[in-house]
């Protein structure tokens, strides 16, 4: 096991790392921008350095600041967290030629399953159902109309190089297409350094369920389950459940098993996350893996009873598998809701600043992951996510209560934040009654704003 | 003597852990103190009324504006800082010693490359504040200099 481990990410999930190194025994190294100072992954962690300025390119997506300080505090181990250098190959490779394990999946399977067309590819030939589509990158007009028209309006354009829901865009007629099919190669070189994009049938109406994988380095794989993320807003995640109310335990089973096939066929060690849409008749279909810890991921772990953390350090340090699937039981039913420093009465806009007040909730069933404190100042520099709260309950009904009477005890003030928002979905009858699909914010809750319409 | 100035002296104390700093120079006495704890802060507001987080005690002759223009040179990355290019070389500049731009001041180790780290000031070397072979992060203070024209 190792002794010292490096967390190279930010806010709520180092903590979240630094916590379960503490109860490993194992020293954590923190590493932090100008801007983290007093950051609070920055105050636990056993050692801290400051490797850069604000800006992630200057420190945490700074790979070379990063190794040295990695280096410099003589950590066996790297834990990525989610986002940042997470899903990047170039990195893992980097942290093997200096000796330092990464904790997470080989840097092939990374490079797999982050070309979403050759995910697909891979899927599709160990006979997982996937979304038709184009079977190669669209270079031009006349190549999209022509498979828009085989696949039949609507379709969606996403960046081949993109995933967790960014670079995508739906068209529902020829014109439409041809401009989304301009601004997704475009977003697509901004963001991801790769204007390749591929076009899908678009699915109406599905929800959207992930199965989660744990893998060891022996060949041992494993599913803990689904979690049902449907609510989401312009592709983003809002709120997560396990069990997904549209699942029943023979489809569990079927998808469940589909998703270690999947996991097998990319080779995965490690845990990672299979994504499926669910159609209205029933029918999954791949959509993509993230080669990476989730955020999400505490919903999984209220049900199952596994950390997920701990399981991710333990199979880097190349221990087996201590469960088989048989031991695997969902028991309960666990919710999230993400709270972003944001404000929904003004199309989301993101609201950095001081949390003057600070009131997390308490009592049985509930779990809040977050970084932020009294007096704690949110910076503009990063993703607005503030904190994660998670309630678990006997089944839906319970956990639905728990959250409810949780959100109304906590407190952030005095910036806007997605508080109310939840108090308010977490009472809609259609979520009640678990009948959501991906379209559910935008047309029920009002999500739209006008500042990002112009996307 | 400005506010200004005050302030970056009691920057460089807090920078380097200070508690207490008097500096005597061309007919200018200044003595500045920092309250530690509860009980001295009281002290400190009760006797002589001063903000409670340091109490500047000033004897203004004339001001000396060239004390606290000292510039930090900081570290632009992580890694292990050196003195010299070799264990038995000398060092690169001493305190005292007077720098150019361009001219390198130390070695900053990182992920087996030596990278220089150059004066970007003409100066003299004040004070050398870190160690050799010490790790070092980013931003970190090394050398104290006192910029000259």
């Amino acid at each position: 096991m190792f002794s010292k481990i490096l967390i190279a990410n930010r806010g709520e999930i180092a903590l979240r790392i630094i916590r379960a190194c503490r109860e490993l025994g194992i020293k954590s190294v923190a590493v932090y921008s100008e801007a983290d100072k007093s950051s609070l992954h920055v105050k636990l962690a056993d050692e801290a350095v400051c490797i850069g300025a604000a800006s992630p390119q200057s420190s945490y997506l700074n790979i070379p600041s990063i190794i040295s300080a990695a280096e410099i505090t003589d950590v066996e181990a790297i834990h990525p967290g989610y986002g940042f250098l997470s899903e990047n190959a170039h990195f893992v490779e980097v942290c093997e030629s200096c000796q330092i394990k990464f904790i997470g999946p080989p840097p092939e399977a990374m490079r797999l399953m982050g070309d979403k067309m050759a995910a697909k590819d891979t899927m599709r030939k160990v006979g997982l159902p996937v979304i038709p589509g184009s079977s190669s990158v669209v270079k031009d007009k006349d190549e999209a109309l022509k498979i828009a028209h085989k696949l039949q309006y609507p379709v969606i354009v996403k960046a081949a190089a993109g995933g967790g829901g960014r670079g995508m865009r739906v068209a529902h007629n020829d014109v439409r297409l041809i401009s989304v099919l301009m601004t997704c190669q475009a977003e697509a070189e901004a963001a991801f350094g790769n204007p390749n994009v591929y076009i899908e049938k678009y699915i109406g109406n599905p929800k959207h369920v992930e199965f989660q994988i744990v893998a060891d380095k022996y060949g041992h794989v494993i599913h803990l389950g689904e979690r049902d993320c449907t609510i989401q807003r312009r592709h983003q995640k809002l709120l997560e459940e396990s069990p997904s109310p549209a699942i029943d335990s023979k489809l569990r089973r079927k998808m469940g098993e589909a998703a270690i096939k999947g996991a097998k066929a990319a080779n995965y060690s490690n845990v990672g996350t299979i994504e499926f849409l669910l159609d209205e008749d029933g029918n999954f279909y791949f959509m993509e893996m993230n080669t990476r810890i989730q955020v999400e991921h505490p919903v999984t772990e209220m049900v199952t009873g596994i950390d997920l953390i701990k399981e991710q350090i333990k199979i880097a340090a190349g221990e087996r598998l201590s469960f088989n699937q048989e031991d695997i039981k969902i028991n309960g039913s666990a919710i999230e809701c993400r709270i972003n420093a944001e404000d929904p009465d003004n199309g989301f806009m993101p609201c950095p600043g001081k949390v003057v007040f600070f009131h997390a909730p308490g009592g049985p069933g509930v779990r809040v992951d977050s970084h932020v404190y009294q007096g704690y100042e949110i910076s503009p520099y990063y993703d607005s996510m503030i904190a994660k709260l998670i309630t678990y309950g006997k089944n839906r009904a319970e956990a639905i209560q728990v959250m409810q009477r949780a959100l109304s005890e906590f407190v952030i003030e005095p910036i806007k934040t997605t508080i109310e928002f939840h108090k308010r979905l977490i009472s809609n009858p259609e979520f009640l009654r678990g009948q959501v699909t991906t379209e559910f914010i935008e047309k029920t809750l009002g999500g739209g704003s006008s500042q990002n319409e112009s996307r | 003597m400005n506010v200004k100035e005050l302030k970056d002296m009691i920057s460089l104390m807090n920078e380097n852990g200070l508690v207490e700093l008097e500096i005597e120079k061309e007919g200018l006495r200044i003595k500045i103190k920092k309250g530690v704890s509860g009980a001295s802060e009281v002290f400190q507001e009760r006797y002589i009324a001063q903000p409670s987080a340091a109490s500047a005690d000033v004897l203004p002759k004339e001001a000396n504006t060239k004390i606290s223009k000292y510039i930090e040179v900081k570290a632009p990355m992580v890694g292990t800082f050196y003195r010299s290019l070799a264990p038995d070389a000398p060092s690169f500049v001493e305190i005292g010693h007077d720098i150019e731009p361009g001219q390198v001041l130390c070695i900053i180790e990182a992920m087996k490359l030596m990278n220089e780290i150059k004066s970007e000031v003409k100066g003299k070397i004040v004070e050398i504040l870190a160690e050799n072979a010490q790790p070092i992060e980013f931003g970190q203070a090394l050398f104290l200099v006192e910029p000259l024209e």
